[in-house]
């Protein structure tokens, strides 16, 4: 009964207002012309970020603090949708909402490891709250607790009834082994995916093949980049490249992640699964700058692919997560922007990075 | 009641003596928004005190929490003038720790007995699978040829891992099937064994740790454990009945101590975000004006030499960092929620509440006319609003009690009680009832239902136009107020559009009167619409030019000004094309009328002639259908033209909601 039409009919009205409020291309490009970070922040509460960046003061606007407002944007868009999206969807919005707790949870556990560097007059939380994802109601974890446990075994126990208690409960051995966060890190990741996927399976019909589409989209650009990351930076094995990434998604196959683990051409594997993107190899040459660029290049796609999303019936949930995700990677342009203005970063070097600018191609 | 509640910003003044009791007030009452004004202290004096006893009475709290919880006791959150300062963190600290010296000795005891009892009986479980085996488990380890690996593993990985050996020689086998941690078994060649082990280890398959005091077969192993694991729960129970004396002994002192601390940490948090000067303290803040009397009394109360400031906000111009509060009234509370489901007023905007209070039940009440539905649909509100039956849906109750009295209305209008119209009513319920207006499915009546819907609509549309210049107007948004899709230049567009549709359907049956009454004024209505047609096409380069943007025009050269063509012919195809579609949109409302009336009529059908029993049923059954599953169409569809066609032509929303400082988390919004 909820579902098509009467299920999406508050929703997509909602979601449609709420993506012609997203900035343009040329929005994005005046933005990126603002001489300085003042003069950026003043450009900004001219659009839909207004309301949000007006409730500082101007001695409070630092771009850490400008940064956070913009991610309390990003909550309220997805707290909203939430409410409004049919009842069987939600499970699967909030999984994609969940990747920013994932996020704060990883900061979390870097935070423990690295707090006896830091400076003991600032209390550790007041440090790592500042940079945490304003998550809200929907926190499942116990963020202030676990930096104050002081230790990573300890914030980890303090993890027991949350999503993430299976997963730690594997990793864990590896962890009091090796005292490395990597295998936390991608056990945390593996299982996020799964769970996100497995959601957007539960779906049926339209929902289930606009979610799958959207989700496996997102899916593929990680899967993608954690192959070639492990290949070319941290040199893993056939067996563990695949161990740590997953068999699905829209385009990315198996076949795919396989082929890279077993040392086959990386640049010609993303010419065929994304054919606009070329020159791969020369990418490759030179990793350490490549490899960003190359996410860059993939982000665009998901960018394109998410934006097609608002051609034809708008009544599935693809709408909603296209709309999210389109956010998402609006928000990500405006840190690039306010990080880059705030150190002074050249204009020909930040508008390699920007996301949006290339939709005006 | 037209606007958001009208508020108040207040600067306060205190003296570092009356710091605690002013706070108290500000907290206590439900009414002050608090801004964060550390920026107006003197950073000379260097991190506040109060940002370390925040600090502490948050540590406090969560260490009563803790007991709480591991004593499963209730936070009670008490009346706000249930206390009576910030409590001192030394007189409350040696009780904390007393009782959790108390409660952790017991308590500990417990965890690590769970915990032992987890592993004996993981490894209870991991034995399962081969109990049935008659081998030492040691000879396991000793393999000369054989790699091998038993363990548990995240069922969700146990494909992947696989994979990842297929050109491996190996063997894989699941002992034991499980959702979340099969047990496996990984056997290979000595000589691969590193390549096993890193598959291993990156498909996290953490081997088993089977118990080394206990040795021999599988079976042997198992018995013993069995009874370490009756030994283990006997310890528990014992702990379990421990802790539950001890809750009884401390519940009354710890819910006490946890409310004390609660408040003062609550206090000590907002004194955190005062400007902090040498002798006094800075706060701001916003009140509703209604409620600054009384507050400032109580403050007075509280402090003698309090300084306090006022400053009454205006509502014309913009307003984003004002709060908002909207005005409380239960009545209107489910079509408050309809429209912050859209979006909440800003401080300066006209809150639209009142006016979707009339057009909501209106529209519905037109698309669902019918005496007897309406007044099930309002029993069922009732029943829902006092939580006799569908408990939880309180405020929609409120809403279908409004729908489906309009409803009703309509059904008189309409002649309609549940589907039986005309000679039906007089057929087979036995008494005469007459349409006060027409019946909708009768004829030619379809056709006034659907004209005359159009006129609503087109009537509601220009009145949400004019209050989307009046917003325009408070905001003093002289651009949008000319220049916006629902500025003055679309509005005489829009009018001379309906005079030109007006004058081209006049000689039709369908034609909406407004239009046509429009169209026989004596202006020439095709020179006004193609002159403001170019305005519309133009809107974007006029907004660049009032609001002082520049370049007026984006891009750059003969590129630049082709694209601008382009986009200002799409703007007013667009202009256009919606406007047919706005004002059309209302015929669905004409359409429902008529379709809630067809309904009916095929439900009779079916139910056939004779008046007997199945009649009867049929009629019943076909009366739930319509009122669960048209009602509830009906409900999305006037939500959609509020959604789509009223509120966007004039509302916009964005305002910050209003969070005052309280106490007691149950305390109501102000």
């Amino acid at each position: 009964m909820a579902g098509g039409v009467s299920g999406y009919a508050a929703i997509s009205t909602k979601v449609r207002a709420m993506y012609s409020n997203l900035l343009s291309p040329q929005e994005i490009t005046r933005l990126s012309d603002s001489p300085d970070f003042p003069s950026l922040i003043s450009s900004l509460k001219n659009t839909q970020y207004g309301p949000h960046l007006s409730a500082l003061k101007d001695n409070e606007l630092t771009p850490r603090r400008a940064i956070q407002q913009l991610k309390q944007r990003l909550a309220d868009s997805y707290t909203s949708v939430v409410q409004m999206s049919p009842e069987q969807t939600r499970p699967l919005i909030k999984q994609l909402y969940r990747y920013f707790e994932l996020g704060n949870l990883k900061a979390v556990l870097r935070s423990i490891l690295t707090v006896t560097s830091w400076n003991p007059d600032v209390a550790p939380w007041d440090r790592v709250r500042e940079v945490l994802f304003p998550f809200g109601s929907f926190a499942t974890i116990p963020a202030q607790a676990m930096v104050e446990s002081g230790n990573v075994p300890a914030a980890v126990e303090l993890l027991k009834g949350s999503p993430y208690e299976s997963a730690m409960s594997f990793a864990m051995r590896r962890y009091s082994a090796e005292q490395n966060l990597f295998p936390l890190e991608v056990a945390l990741d593996l299982d996020y995916w799964r769970r996100l996927w497995a959601e957007a399976k539960k779906l049926s019909g339209l929902d289930r093949e606009q979610g799958t589409k959207i989700i496996g989209s997102l899916l593929d650009m990680n899967n993608l980049m954690w192959a070639i990351r492990y290949k070319v930076y941290y040199k893993l094995s056939e067996e563990e490249l695949i161990n740590y990434t997953l068999p699905f998604g829209f385009r990315v196959r198996d076949e795919d992640i396989r082929a890279i683990a077993a040392g086959g051409d990386i640049a010609a594997i993303v010419t065929r699964i994304f054919p606009s993107i070329q020159d791969v190899s020369a990418l490759l040459e030179n990793p350490q700058a490549g490899l960003p660029k190359l996410e860059v290049l993939l982000k665009r796609q998901l960018m394109k692919q998410c934006t097609a999303a608002f051609i034809g019936n708008p009544f599935h949930i693809g709408l909603p997560l296209a709309y999210l995700i389109l956010s998402d990677l609006e928000i990500q342009d405006l840190i690039v922007l306010i990080e880059a203005k705030s150190s002074e970063i050249s204009d020909e070097d930040l508008r390699s990075v920007l996301l949006k600018t290339s939709l005006q191609n | 009641m037209f606007f958001p509640r009208e508020m108040t910003e207040v600067e306060l003044i205190i003296p570092s003596k009356d710091l605690v009791p002013v706070t108290r007030v500000l907290s206590g009452r439900g009414v002050f928004h608090q801004v964060d004004s550390t920026y107006l202290g003197l950073e000379s004096l260097g991190p506040s005190t109060w940002q370390e006893k925040a600090a502490n009475y948050s540590t406090l709290e969560r260490r009563i929490q803790t007991i709480m919880q591991t004593l499963i006791l209730e936070e009670e959150p008490r009346d706000s003038s249930d206390f009576d300062t910030i409590v001192e963190l030394d007189a409350v600290r040696p009780a904390v720790d007393r009782i959790e010296a108390e409660v952790k000795g017991t308590n500990d005891q417990l965890s690590s007995e769970r915990k032992r009892l987890e592993i004996l009986e993981s490894q209870l479980r991991q034995l399962e699978p081969i109990s049935h085996v008659n081998f030492e488990v040691g000879s396991l380890r000793n393999s000369s040829y054989l790699h091998s690996i038993l363990g548990v593993m995240p069922a969700a990985q146990v494909t992947r891992l696989e994979s990842s050996l297929s050109r491996v020689p190996h063997v894989f086998f699941t002992l034991k099937e499980d959702t979340q941690k099969p047990v496996v078994w990984l056997l290979g060649p000595r000589s691969n064994s590193d390549i096993l082990d890193r598959a291993a280890k990156s498909a996290y398959l953490n081997p088993l740790t089977l118990p080394e005091e206990f040795s021999g077969t599988p079976e042997r192993i198992s018995a013993m454990t069995r009874k370490a694991i009756d030994e283990s729960r006997q310890k528990i129970f014992e702990l379990e009945s421990g802790l539950k004396k001890l809750a009884g002994t401390h519940k009354k002192e710890l819910q006490k101590l946890w409310w004390d601390v609660h408040v003062s940490r609550l206090m000590a948090d907002a004194i955190v975000r005062f400007g902090q000067l040498r002798h006094t303290y800075v706060v701001v803040g916003w009140v509703p004006t209604s409620d600054l009397q009384l507050l400032t009394e109580r403050l007075k109360q509280a402090s003698k030499e309090i300084l306090i400031e006022t400053i009454p906000t205006d509502r014309s111009g913009h307003h984003s960092h004002v709060p908002v509060a909207l005005t409380k009234n239960k009545w209107l509370r489910p079509i408050q929620d309809l429209v912050t489901t859209y979006g909440r007023p800003s401080y300066g905007e006209l809150d639209p509440t009142i006016l979707i209070a009339f057009t909501f039940p209106f529209l519905y009440g037109a698309m669902f006319g019918d005496l007897g539905q309406g007044l099930v649909l309002m029993l069922v509100g009732f029943l829902a609003h006092n939580r006799i039956f569908m408990k939880g849906l309180q405020s929609l109750g409120l809403l279908l009690v409004y729908c489906g009295f309009s409803a009703t209305v309509f059904g008189f209008l309409y002649g309609s009680i549940f589907g039986f119209e005309g000679h039906l009513i007089e057929e087979y319920l036995h008494f005469h009832f007459e349409p006060t207006w027409l019946s909708p499915i009768e004829g030619e009546n379809i056709l006034t239902v659907l004209r005359v819907a159009i006129d609503a609509g087109i009537i509601i549309l220009l009145f949400g136009y004019l209050l989307g210049l009046f917003n325009n107007i408070r905001s003093r948004d002289w651009a949008h107020f000319w220049f916006g899709h629902t500025g003055v230049v679309a509005l005489i567009f829009y009018v001379s559009f309906l005079a030109l549709l007006g004058g081209f359907l006049a000689d039709t049956a369908i034609a909406p009167k407004v239009a046509v009454a429009i169209s026989n004024l004596p202006l020439p209505f095709t020179t006004i619409a193609l002159v403001f047609g170019a305005g519309i096409m133009f809107s974007g380069f006029f907004r660049n030019l009032v609001e002082g943007h520049r370049p007026l025009i984006e891009g750059k050269g003969l590129g630049g000004i082709l694209m601008f063509g382009v986009q200002s012919f799409m703007d007013i195809f667009e202009t256009v094309i919606s406007m047919l579609s706005n004002t059309l949109s209302f015929v669905r409302v004409g359409a429902f009328a008529v379709a809630h009336g067809g309904l009916s009529l095929a439900i009779f059908s079916l139910a056939g002639e004779e008046p007997d029993l199945g009649f009867w049923i049929t009629i019943l059954i076909g009366n739930i259908f319509i009122i669960g599953f048209e009602g509830l169409i009906v409900y999305i569809q006037t939500m959609r033209l509020h959604y789509y066609e009223i509120l966007g032509k004039f509302f916009h929303g964005g305002g910050m909601r209003f969070e005052p400082l309280r106490l007691n988390p149950s305390q109501e919004e102000a």
